[in-house]
C-alpha cells in the first residue's frame, strides 16, 4: 500500500474518530455503535499493520541506512572503482538489490533475521542518541559475518562452485560451506568497506564509463 | 456521573487516544528516519492500542454496568 493512501486513510480515521469525540451522543444509536466500532477499533488497528509494513519496508532501503550521519562513509564505500572491494563490486554491478544493498548483505538468513537485523537497529539508535558513536572506521559486526549470507545467493552459482581458487584445494569449499573458513576474513575477499581508506580511492559515479 | 455519561467519557478519552496515536503515525510516515521508525512503533503503537484497549474495556465493563443500571430501573418500576 502507497506511504500517500496510508495517510489518507489515517487522516480519513482521525476525523471520524473527532466526530465521536466531539458527539459520543451519536452512539445512543445501533449505526453509531457500529461507527464507533469501527473508528475505535478497526481502523486504527487496520492503519498500524499498514502504516507498520510501510515502515519494514522503507527501513530495508539503502536510503533508510544511510540516512543516518556514521553511515555516510559506508554509503560512499558502496562507490569505489575498484573491484576488489567487495561491498562496492556486489552494489555495482547489482548483485544485491541497488536500493536494498545494506539489508541484503547484512540480514541474517536465518528464521528470525529481519527481526534481529530490526533489533540491532535500535541498538543503534540507543547507542546514536545516548551513547558516544564510535568513529564510522572503528564500526565492528555485532558478531563475526556469517558464511551462511554469503552462500544464500553463491551457493550453487557457477563461478562459486567452480572457481578456480576455490577448488585449488579440495578442502577449501566445504570448510567455506561449514562455515569454518570465512569468505570475508581469510586473506580471499577481505577489502569490505574499508572506509579508513576512502580518501585515497577513485570514486565511481553512475552513468559514466 | 451517570453510566451513560461514564460510557461517552470514557469514548471520548479512547478516541482522543486514537487521534494521537494516528497523528504521531501520520507523522512518522511523512519522517523518513529511522527515528521515526521507533516513534512510529513505540509512541504511535502505545497510543493507539491505549486507545483501542480503553474503548473495548468500555464495551465490556462501562456499558455492562449501565445494561444491568436500566434493568434495575425497569424491575423497580415493575
Amino acid at each position: 500500500m502507497p506511504t500517500s493512501a496510508i495517510i489518507v486513510l489515517i487522516l480519513f480515521s482521525a476525523l471520524l474518530a473527532a466526530v465521536l469525540v466531539l458527539r459520543p451522543t451519536i452512539t445512543a444509536h445501533p449505526s453509531g455503535k457500529v461507527l464507533a466500532f469501527g473508528v475505535l477499533f478497526f481502523l486504527p488497528l487496520f492503519c498500524l499493520t499498514a502504516g507498520m509494513n510501510n515502515e519494514m519496508e522503507r527501513s530495508k532501503s539503502t536510503s533508510f541506512c544511510l540516512s543516518c550521519h556514521i553511515m555516510e562513509p559506508y554509503g560512499k564505500s558502496l562507490r569505489v572503482d575498484d573491484p576488489s572491494y567487495l561491498a562496492a563490486a556486489h552494489f555495482q554491478n547489482h548483485r544485491v538489490p541497488a536500493d536494498q544493498a545494506c539489508y541484503t548483505c547484512h540480514t541474517n538468513y536465518a528464521m528470525f533475521g529481519t527481526f534481529k537485523a530490526k533489533l540491532g537497529g535500535l541498538r543503534h539508535l540507543y547507542v546514536h542518541y545516548l551513547k558516544t558513536e564510535p568513529h564510522p572506521q572503528d564500526i565492528q559486526l555485532h558478531e563475526p559475518y556469517n558464511n551462511r549470507e554469503c552462500l544464500h545467493c553463491h551457493l550453487g552459482a557457477r563461478s562459486f562452485e567452480q572457481g578456480a581458487v576455490h577448488n585449488a584445494d579440495p578442502d577449501t569449499l566445504p570448510a567455506v560451506k561449514a562455515n569454518k573458513l570465512s569468505c570475508i576474513s581469510s586473506g580471499c575477499h577481505d577489502v569490505v568497506h574499508n572506509v579508513g581508506a576512502l580518501d585515497k580511492v577513485k570514486l565511481w559515479t553512475e552513468g559514466k564509463p | 456521573m451517570s453510566h451513560t455519561g461514564r460510557m461517552h467519557g470514557t469514548l471520548r478519552v479512547s478516541g482522543a487516544l486514537v487521534i494521537l496515536g494516528l497523528l504521531v503515525e501520520a507523522v512518522c510516515l511523512l519522517w523518513s528516519r529511522p527515528i521515526a521508525f521507533v516513534i512510529f512503533a513505540g509512541l504511535g503503537g502505545f497510543l493507539i492500542a491505549a486507545g483501542v484497549l480503553l474503548f473495548l474495556y468500555s464495551l465490556v465493563f462501562v456499558a455492562g454496568r449501565e445494561e444491568e443500571a436500566v434493568a434495575a430501573d425497569k424491575n423497580e418500576a415493575g
